[in-house]
């Protein structure tokens, strides 16, 4: 049996097509909320910190998949530098008027660089995978199952750990426990560069439960090209703010928000979006800004701290 | 029982005996000296420091704002805070607040740099605004950078009193992003003592600003009504 290649995903790459051709994805930004690194020239400390790593060879990769059109401009140019390093690296575009043909162009394209299909009953193995997550997540709402649990193996499906078999032993060491819903919360917007912020807005008495992004991670499937882009041309990221926005508010009525928290990462495009998230989505919004990854800043704390005060007053 | 509020520049005391507001305020430093003879069962702290203090019971300065704003002007609309080291603004009616940390420009961290550079006490800067004759355009978003706009406003012939008038207008147009309409707008906070930088404010919104009388005990005051 060959070895693997190793390909790297800047964001969501439909992951089924990557194991159909033996190869394991690796979402370069699960190293990022752990890193101690300062980038050197940065916008966005999420591109920024996968670039130098990966340019500098600190991750050991074989290729690369940048997700450009229809979701970050930043990592277009960090990809390239990337590129210009000599890892081969591909740039996937998602269509903003979700049209699937253009998607499913895209998509022959990525199997193209990747190489051929050759685990065609992978799909379908991701399918029942993401069937489970979903499962999870409404467990979650249900306070059945922690915050922070349940984000680690949502934010996970964008590359299922890279092998199936670890992803799913994974999802079964998940252990029910009760948790108290006083402030249930939705976290909208890029998750937060903090590896610890599910445990301190809970810390805090606040339930996290719904994730946009890793929520977008498990929601798409598809058993071939044809059907995975008819469902993937429906990233919400990708799409319009008014799609996003009308999908928001279904996702949100369904699981009883309380308040919305919006992340919003430092020199990123979705911070201009907030403005229009807090006249569309009809909730109390707190809005945080982060830069550099690590540990939950305190003047962040005191944000959340007060919109807790402010959902018991509500 | 007694509302505490020990923040990053100073503490403050405050209680209600027979229905009258009594204070005190010292140096950040000093706050063991509010509390001599008081028992921490007695105490409700706000402020950046409430945890590390002694207290029954805490709450952030926002709501300590809210509460405490609310028993000078009960139909307050928005609420703007402008500390030592972050400028918050609390929309009340909304329940909504920003918090503008990321940058010295906005904050009273600025005006001391300013007023350090002129050789002057902080608490002049008002009277210096009030006798200038021309108000300089001062563009600059960045602490640092202003400073060297306001040099360059110096050397072309503005003198110091009308660079500080200038210095007010760019901080209160930084500020006054941060704030949406509202009918009933309270200042709070030690730097709306400055009357030149109110002034600044109050022409760049068009609006009439209420100030309590003693806005720096306000969040003290609110603790102590959250949970009484």
């Amino acid at each position: 049996m060959p070895v693997q290649k190793k390909i790297g995903l800047t964001a969501l790459v439909p992951p089924e097509l990557i194991f159909a051709c033996r190869c394991s994805p690796f979402d370069v930004n699960n190293v990022i909320p752990g890193s101690k690194k300062y980038p050197r020239n940065k916008l966005c400390a999420w591109t920024a910190i996968w670039q130098e790593m990966l340019s500098k060879r600190e991750l050991k990769l074989d290729s690369l998949i940048v997700v450009a059109g229809g979701d970050c401009h930043n990592a277009l140019v960090d990809g390239q530098k990337v590129e210009m390093s000599g890892i081969p690296t591909h740039f996937f575009f998602y269509p903003f008027d979700g049209d699937p043909l253009y998607l499913e162009s895209q998509l022959y394209n990525l199997v193209d660089f990747l190489g051929t299909i050759e685990s065609p009953e992978k799909s379908g193995q991701i399918k029942e995978l993401k069937k489970i997550g979903k499962k999870i997540d409404a467990k979650r709402a249900q306070g059945k199952l922690s915050s922070g649990n349940v984000f680690r193996i949502m934010i996970s499906f964008s590359d299922l750990m890279g092998d199936l078999d670890v992803f799913r032993e994974a999802i079964n060491s998940l252990k029910e426990q009760k948790v108290e819903m006083n402030n249930r919360v939705a976290l909208i917007g890029v998750p937060p560069i903090y590896h610890d912020f599910h445990d301190v807005a809970q810390s805090l008495d606040l339930q996290v439960v719904f994730d946009e992004l890793p929520f977008e991670f498990l929601r798409h499937s598809g058993n071939d090209i044809h059907t995975i882009a008819r469902d993937y041309c429906n990233y919400t990221f990708a799409r319009p703010l008014d799609f996003r926005i009308r999908f928001l508010q279904k996702e949100l009525e369904k699981r009883h928000i309380d308040g919305i928290v919006h992340y919003t990462q430092f020199a990123c495009h979705h911070m201009l979006e907030d403005e229009i998230m807090r006249s569309k989505l009809d909730y109390p919004m707190l809005t945080i800004q982060g830069d550099l990854p690590g540990k939950t800043p305190e003047q962040i704390k005191l944000r959340l701290e007060a919109f807790r005060e402010a959902l018991d007053r509500a | 029982m007694i509302g505490l509020d020990v923040g990053s520049t100073t503490a403050k005391k405050v209680s209600i005996e027979d229905g009258e507001i009594k204070y005190q305020i010292t140096g950040t430093h000093n706050w063991k000296d509010l509390i001599t003879g008081i028992d921490g069962n007695d105490i409700i702290s706000t402020g950046y420091f409430r945890n590390s203090v002694p207290h029954c019971a805490s709450v952030t300065e926002i709501t300590a704002a809210i509460y405490g704003v609310r028993y000078y002007f009960p139909d307050v609309d928005v609420i703007v805070d402008i500390g030592g080291q972050d400028t918050k603004v609390i929309d009340v009616k909304k329940n909504n607040f920003i918090i503008n940390d990321k940058c010295s420009a906005g904050t009273g961290a600025f005006l001391e740099f300013v007023a350090n550079y002129f050789k002057i006490e902080l608490k002049e800067l008002g009277s210096f605004h009030s006798r200038a004759k021309r108000i300089p355009a001062i563009n600059n978003t960045c602490a640092v950078f202003a400073l060297s706009e306001m040099i360059s406003q110096l050397v072309a012939g503005f003198t110091p009193e009308e660079v500080i008038a200038g210095m007010h207008y760019a901080f209160a147009r930084r500020i006054s992003f941060m704030i949406p309409g509202a009918r009933t707008l309270v200042l709070i906070g030690g730097t709306v003592k400055n009357k030149g930088m109110l002034s600044a404010l109050e022409d760049i919104l068009q609006t009439e600003i209420q100030v309590p009388d003693e806005p720096q005990i306000v969040n003290a005051l609110g603790a102590l009504k959250y949970y009484y």
